[in-house]
């Protein structure tokens, strides 16, 4: 009984870090219609720009969470500006954009490389060592940290998106990016701005990542699958449904520890990708994902 | 017996009853046109037949033979093809390739190569200079030509043509028309057509079929059903003359 | 060209180098069936590559079965097992791209840990057969000639284009009678199974396999770049596309093999972005200004 709220503690921990993730790919193609390929490219620059910012600055991770937001916002605007926007939008994007982006996801590893040499690297500070009692159970403060962090996100995101001027802008065009022409939206400014936000995601949630695991260039596809799985049983512009999806998730991994050898966990994430690919022909934001 | 019929056929989208226990049947040889106010369901029919989509409950059947659950390329092997609304020639082949497309499922009802097949065909359409052509090079009524064609290929013994006049000025829609009813006369093919330019569908049908929210209201020659005040009432301030698409 | 040994005496290297071409032109024209001309671009064919050579290795290790057998054996193990992502290929587009990517990494951790079959981290060895290497030179050949040849056929043919219509617009397709569930399958099939005999090949040529380089993401990505770089969908684009891929490879790797990913990332976002159809395209294009140049000569 105590393993099992063990591992149902971690599973909720790790649904928020799942859930912000998600959000970060969900959120690009949900206006744009762009499946970001360099999702996990991101996460991997996020967690490298939070540890050189522990080591060579001695900035605590927690503190450091506005400035990698802030730089991972920038990159995707950028990656926006200077890529993306050439690309014919929709599925005549299709392959091009996933082979665009891919390109990009390349030269960031090799770029992570070039700096950072191959090995892995995790960021350690006091919070990963000490923890807590919670329901009985002994916790590490930098689970904690990620649960509140990673719960906060997207609840944040939610009320920008519904509450504020420009994420209700980013929902119309989502919807309608013609009409949104025509009433004098700025689209291609709100497609740089969703990227941005989508990139800006995928980087905390990589830095959060950095605090609990080890990474190293190569990390990412991982969690760019685990990202998909979340967004597809998810379904985009719910809060509570990328929660829900991200939770079953993380129950669905934690628990599969019970059952299979250590080594096939990860296998459970890809697994699940294409079950839920196959099971779900609801469609992914009322798209026929099906042929 | 007729060639094709529906037997309460429904189709059901959440909430929404897109067709409603349709009856209705095509005659052999026959030119059936489809008409009804935006939103009454007609494209949806057609999927229905097509077996595009498949019906939240009755049948439709083909010589008096069920064809639930067949899906639509086995129907086309059957002889029933669709062409569509907004016409979706495969870019990135030549119009010839288009049209060999379909003439390899004619399924057994035609002989010769596909590609001779589909030469001939493109000739009877009248696209023969452009057989190397692209379908970007197309005009609307080009394109509209090259996916008949391309359904004709399939060597069907019922053609749904859904919208195929709207959009064309009136010597293009008088041309395709004759074309029309080519087709039916020569070829033995029994046609169903969805459309809202009305007077080619008055002149061109046998029988003329009215649906309104997924139901037949009328049914009946042209005439008959152009002076039922049913009809009238559910086209309220659409002119019988002017309506296109 | 290729058939200059005959004539010539080529270096090893060179004879070497040009064997472990032809493997992967095979390979990148196979994968080239599924991305190019169906246009499910698989992020995961190392899966089939690994199969077809772990089988391959297996067998030569069991009995005395001459390799090409073996190749065989292997190349149709692989077609099966690549119809397991038979579910995956309803997915469109992006979907089925990602899909593959779980595929491929699930199938590598499974045979990675599958260590009576694979040997686990350590691999399997297999007996050095120098005479064998050396005729790899013209099994290579030979198994390119046949892709080569099937591929053209393939794009002249009815079928190729069922799978470009499937490609273009698969409702549509469908409406016409393509069946888009069977040719799926039977592309993914045959792609698998060449892909897997190229695998076998390759067990047989370097003598020792293990399963994270023989499954790897990166070998995966180097079909997607052999066949993007080439220009794909074109007969003869996978063809360049791996030339230039192994030339390349070999040269990074002796220069400068840091910079290896980033040359490809770079080489993938300027070909999406300028020259869709990669080198074919820009031959194309030479080819269309030199006509234009002699018309008005």
């Amino acid at each position: 009984m105590d393993r099992f709220i063990d591992l149902a503690l971690s599973a909720v921990l790790l649904a928020g870090l799942y859930a912000t993730m998600a959000y970060g790919l969900g959120i690009i193609y949900g206006v744009l219609r762009v499946v970001n390929l360099a999702h996990g490219g991101v996460i991997m620059m996020g967690a490298y720009m939070g540890w050189v910012l522990h080591r060579k600055l001695g900035v605590d991770p927690y503190l450091s969470i506005p400035i990698v937001v802030a730089a991972s916002y920038l990159l995707g605007v950028a990656m926006y500006r200077v890529l993306v926007r050439h690309l014919p939008r929709g599925a005549a994007g299709g392959p091009a954009s996933l082979l665009l982006l891919f390109g990009f996801w390349l030269v960031l590893r090799n770029g992570a490389y070039l700096l950072f040499t191959g090995d892995d690297q995790s960021i350690t500070t006091a919070w990963s060592t000490s923890s807590v009692v919670v329901l009985g159970s002994q916790l590490s403060v930098s689970r904690l940290a990620v649960l509140a962090i990673g719960s906060v996100i997207p609840v944040g995101l939610h009320l920008f998106l519904h509450r504020t001027h420009l994420g209700r802008a980013i929902r119309a065009v989502a919807q309608n990016p013609d009409s949104c022409t025509l009433v004098g939206v700025d689209v291609e400014r709100i497609y740089a701005i969703t990227f941005g936000i989508g990139t800006a995601l995928a980087g905390v949630a990589g830095l959060l990542s950095a605090t609990l695991f080890a990474f190293n260039p190569g990390s990412g596809s991982s969690e760019l699958l685990k990202s998909f799985v979340v967004v597809v049983l998810g379904g985009m512009g719910s809060v509570p449904g990328t929660g829900l999806a991200a939770l079953i998730l993380a129950v669905v991994e934690v628990f599969a520890i019970l059952v299979l050898p250590s080594y096939l966990t990860s296998a459970v994430g890809f697994v699940m990708l294409v079950l839920v690919l196959v099971i779900r022909p609801g469609g992914l934001f009322g798209h026929r994902v099906l042929g | 017996m007729p060639l094709l019929a529906t037997r309460a056929l429904t189709k059901t989208f959440g909430g929404l009853r897109a067709v409603d226990a349709l009856d209705l049947h095509l005659e052999e040889g026959e030119i059936l046109g489809v008409i009804g106010p935006n939103g009454a369901g007609k494209t949806t029919l057609f999927s229905l037949i097509a077996g595009s989509i498949p019906p939240s409950a009755g049948e439709v059947l083909l010589d008096g033979v069920s064809m639930l659950g067949r899906p639509a390329f086995k129907m086309v092997r059957s002889g029933v093809v669709r062409t569509h609304q907004i016409v979706k020639p495969f870019p990135n082949l030549s119009v010839v390739e288009n049209v060999v497309v379909g003439a390899l499922h004619a399924g057994g009802r035609a002989t010769g190569s596909a590609r001779d097949r589909a030469e001939e065909v493109l000739a009877f359409v009248g696209l023969e200079d452009r057989t190397h052509a692209f379908p970007g090079t197309l005009t609307l009524a080009g394109r509209k030509r090259l996916e008949l064609a391309r359904a004709l290929a399939t060597a069907p013994r019922v053609l749904m043509l859904d919208e195929v006049i709207a959009g064309l000025n009136p010597a293009e829609a008088q041309a395709l028309a004759t074309l029309i009813r080519r087709i039916r006369d020569e070829r033995q093919v029994s046609v169903i057509m969805i459309e809202h330019v009305m007077p080619a569908v008055m002149s061109l049908s046998d029988r003329v079929v009215v649906l309104d929210r997924g139901r037949k209201i009328a049914e009946g020659t042209p005439t008959e059903v152009v002076n039922d005040s049913v009809v009238v009432d559910a086209y309220l301030g659409e002119n019988h003359g002017g309506g296109s698409a | 060209m290729a058939v200059l040994p005959l004539v010539l005496e080529l270096s090893i290297y060179t004879h070497n180098l040009m064997t472990l071409t032809f493997l992967s032109v095979a390979g990148a024209l196979a994968w080239n069936w599924m991305g190019g001309f169906l246009g499910q671009v698989s992020f995961g064919h190392a899966a089939t590559f690994g199969v077809g050579g772990f089988v391959a290795a297996r067998i030569v290790l069991w009995a005395p079965v001459p390799a090409p057998l073996a190749w065989l054996a292997g190349g149709l193990v692989a077609g099966v097992f690549a119809l397991g992502a038979h579910p995956a290929l309803r997915l469109r587009g992006p979907y089925f791209s990602i899909a593959t990517i779980g595929l491929g990494e699930a199938t590598r951790l499974l045979f990675t840990y599958w260590e009576d079959f694979t040997g686990g981290s350590s691999g399997l060895s297999l007996p050095i057969e120098t005479a064998l290497k050396h005729r790899l030179y013209w099994w290579g050949l030979g198994l390119v000639v046949v892709v080569t040849a099937a591929t053209w056929l393939i794009r002249r043919s009815g079928l190729g284009l069922q799978l470009l219509a499937i490609k273009a617009d698969v409702d549509a397709a469908a409406d016409l009678g393509v069946s888009a569930t069977f040719y799926q399958d039977l592309m993914i099939a045959l792609s698998g199974a060449v892909v897997g005999v190229t695998g076998g090949m390759w067990a047989s040529y370097f003598s020792f396999i293990e399963p994270n380089d023989m499954f790897g993401f990166d070998r995966s990505i180097g079909f997607v770049l052999m066949a993007v770089i080439g220009g794909v969908g074109t007969v003869l684009g996978p063809l360049l596309g791996a030339v230039v891929f192994v030339l390349l490879r070999q040269y990074l790797l002796a220069s400068y093999p840091q910079l290896y990913l980033g040359v490809y990332g770079l080489l993938l976002i300027f070909i999406i972005l300028f020259e869709p159809l990669g080198l074919t395209g820009l031959l194309r294009r030479l080819w269309r200004r030199l006509s234009a140049l002699r018309g008005k000569a």
